[in-house]
């Protein structure tokens, strides 16, 4: 019962991770597709600007070049020193079969050759690409008048950093978009799935018992019908639950009063037995066994079905469970006839348990090794990981394999059923101790006792008070 | 003198076998078949226990209790559906001092009177006197004093208040104090102790939520504060 909220997360966790990766995936194509076309148009655009200045620069540069030199005394050098060039843009100038360069840095050779030798042919032109590792664009003008060839070479490095930051910034942009669209996926999924989640809450309650659950039907006609048909199935079992509660009810009450009538009848002419003939003391030791085991039976019934409805709640208590034991084998018995063996913990820590439940647990497990086992041999318990084990052993043939698990079924009568007491066995007591075990968070279960006989292993969570 | 036991039961078969076991352990038994009639004869014949049905036709069991508890401090022993948990609390609560499990066992319910009657007589301890602060008990004679005021206590309460203060400062389980005032074995139903210690608490404690004199040692039981 614990584990059905898994599966439901489970599944919330599936729809919901499917709804945020579409939206992420969506985000992360539309951010794609806008940044590269920003980025084409943006950098075609700012690369085009910059190429459009530095042509202009080169022609006003170069006509200054040329008024220079076409001045009498002035000499190349004089020319280039005259130009007022902005960092990053350097000069080489062919004038009369020689080269000239406004930097030490800077010279022919840092123009490539189909450039230079076009322009020396006659052709303006211009040309990016990259020198000493560093984009550049280089405008070559020539200047027939004066027998000159004018190349100016202007770093792009600047407009590299711009398209850079745009690049960065776009990304950044596609990636933020990503996200965004992932949150926002993660939400909508949460808030679609929001009805979900609150209807396996419910489910989960409504399975603990608290049958009062019910989904506010909201506003969202959508989801009101999914709440209004939850509602409807809660009220239809409720009323079947409390139907079968009351009948439980009714036939309990009914059957009661004549098996009190009957039972107690039956042990005051016990009391008298020595007084009846012989023929009637048979009979009554019939009437008396056949009235105890009908009384137990119904006895046994009523509390499976009490466990079945749920409505009888656990009532843990501090029980000192050595004492428990030693109380449960000695009420059998009168006195100690089998071997009872404490681990330390469980004769002095007290541990929280439903001393009833567990009372009748061990109640019909001595019963049953009474009735089929020859008998309670050794009691043992101790403590273990956070669990509490106690072992009853019993003399009796044992129980085949294929037994071990039916035995604790109701009405289950064992393969071996002749061997049973024909006076005793409702074939329901070991199934009372399963569900009372199951109801306390334990188990049972049946292995071989070393050296013969059945070994009947139970196990509780051990809860400190 | 027979003690004198009124049966109150609805069901005539069930009221008869009782009445035959009873009259079989020496009793005295007085039938009712509805609270109103047993509230008429309980006036009248004054018994010394009282045996109440929970499920009766008309003002029912519980109120019953409620009715005899306001003027009588009588053992009141209810039967009830096995195991029906509910019922049993509730029947506590309104005053029963122990409780029998439909369908009983005639030797246990006859136990049971036994017991209730064995608290009805006081104890033996000469003129002993019991004082912690303002609550005086006097076990012999029979009374509990708050202050000037004398406490009025059931029989069940009376004997449960002088087990915690004759054992004061010491921690007794429920389980013991089941076996001393109830006579039950360790199997017992601690919540009869339970029960019986709130309703104590309310009559003898100022604060029946902060306890000064009967305190709850978790996981262990209960002590009387010296």
């Amino acid at each position: 019962m614990t584990e059905t909220p898994a599966p439901a997360r489970g599944f919330g966790r599936g729809l919901r991770f499917r709804v945020t990766f579409a939206f992420a995936l969506s985000g992360l194509l539309v951010a794609t597709v806008i940044a590269a076309v920003t980025d084409t148009f943006a950098s075609r655009y700012v690369v085009r600007q910059r190429e459009d200045t530095a042509t202009q620069q080169a022609y006003l540069d170069a006509r200054l070049v040329r008024d220079e030199l076409a001045g009498s005394d002035r000499t190349p050098s004089d020319a280039l020193g005259a130009l007022e060039l902005p960092s990053g843009t350097d000069v080489v100038l062919f004038h009369e079969g020689q080269w000239f360069a406004s930097g030490l840095a800077t010279s022919e050779e840092s123009l490539p050759i189909e450039l230079r030798e076009r322009v020396l042919a006659g052709e303006p032109l211009h040309q990016r690409f990259r020198t000493r590792g560093e984009p550049v664009i280089a405008t070559g003008i020539p200047i027939p008048s004066v027998d000159a060839r004018f190349f100016e070479i202007v770093s792009l490095e600047e407009l590299e950093r711009t398209l850079g930051i745009i690049r960065a910034t776009l990304l950044g942009a596609a990636i933020t978009t990503t996200l965004g669209a992932a949150l926002l996926g993660l939400w909508v999924g949460r808030r679609v799935l929001r009805p979900v989640g609150e209807v396996s809450r419910a489910a989960v309650s409504i399975a603990e018992g608290d049958l009062d659950t019910r989904l506010d039907p909201g506003s969202d006609p959508d989801l009101a019908q999914l709440a209004n048909a939850f509602n409807a199935m809660v009220d239809a079992l409720q009323a079947r639950i409390e139907r079968d509660a009351r009948f439980a009810a009714d036939v309990s009450h009914e059957l009661r009063s004549p098996i009190t009538t009957l039972a107690a009848s039956a042990e005051m002419m016990q009391s008298r037995r020595a007084d009846l003939p012989e023929r009637s003391q048979m009979a009554l030791d019939l009437l008396v066994e056949e009235v105890r085991r009908f009384q137990d039976v119904v006895e046994e019934l009523l509390e499976l079905g009490r466990i079945d409805a749920g409505v009888e709640p656990l009532e843990p208590e501090p029980v000192v469970l050595g004492e428990l034991l030693l109380q449960a084998v000695t009420r059998r018995h009168g006195e100690l006839s089998s071997s009872i063996e404490l681990g330390m913990d469980v004769s002095t820590a007290p541990l929280l348990v439903d001393k009833r439940r567990l009372q009748r647990v061990l109640a019909n497990l001595f019963e049953n090794a009474e009735s089929h086992g020859g008998g309670v041999v050794a009691v043992t318990a101790r403590r273990e990981d956070g669990r509490a084990y106690i072992v009853v052993d019993d003399a009796g043939p044992g129980i085949p394999d294929a037994d071990r698990t039916k035995v604790f079924e109701r009405f289950y009568r064992g393969s071996a059923s002749g061997r049973r007491g024909s006076a005793s066995g409702s074939g329901l007591g070991l199934a009372l101790v399963a569900e009372h075990l199951a109801a306390m968070g334990g188990s049972v279960a049946i292995t071989d006792r070393p050296g013969g006989g059945a070994r009947v292993v139970v196990e509780i969570p051990w809860r400190a008070p | 003198m027979a003690s004198r036991i009124l049966a109150v039961e609805d069901d005539t078969r069930i009221r008869a076998v009782i009445r035959l076991a009873l009259e079989e352990e020496g009793y005295d038994v007085i039938e009712a078949d509805s609270a109103e009639e047993a509230l008429e004869l309980f006036a009248t014949s004054d018994p010394d226990v009282v045996l109440v049905d929970l499920m009766l036709p008309g003002r029912n069991g519980f109120d019953l209790c409620r009715d005899l508890r306001r003027s009588s401090d009588v053992p009141i022993i209810m039967v009830t559906a096995r195991n029906d948990t509910h019922d049993v609390v509730a029947g506590l609560e309104a005053g029963a001092d122990d409780y029998v499990v439909k369908p009983f066992v005639v030797k246990e319910l006859a136990a049971r009177i036994r017991s209730s009657l064995r608290r009805s007589r006081r104890t033996e301890g000469g003129n002993e006197r019991l004082v912690f602060g303002d609550l005086d008990i006097r076990p012999d004679a029979g009374v509990v004093l708050m202050g000037e005021n004398e406490v009025s206590l059931t029989k069940t309460e009376f004997r449960l208040l002088c087990e915690l203060a004759q054992h004061a400062g010491m921690v007794l389980s429920r389980e013991q104090l089941l076996e001393r005032v109830w006579n039950y074995d360790y199997f017992g139903d601690t919540r009869v102790v339970d029960a019986h210690i709130r309703r104590l608490r309310t009559k003898v404690e100022r604060d029946p939520s902060e306890p000064e004199h009967i305190v709850t040692v978790r996981g262990l039981g209960y002590r009387m504060q010296t």
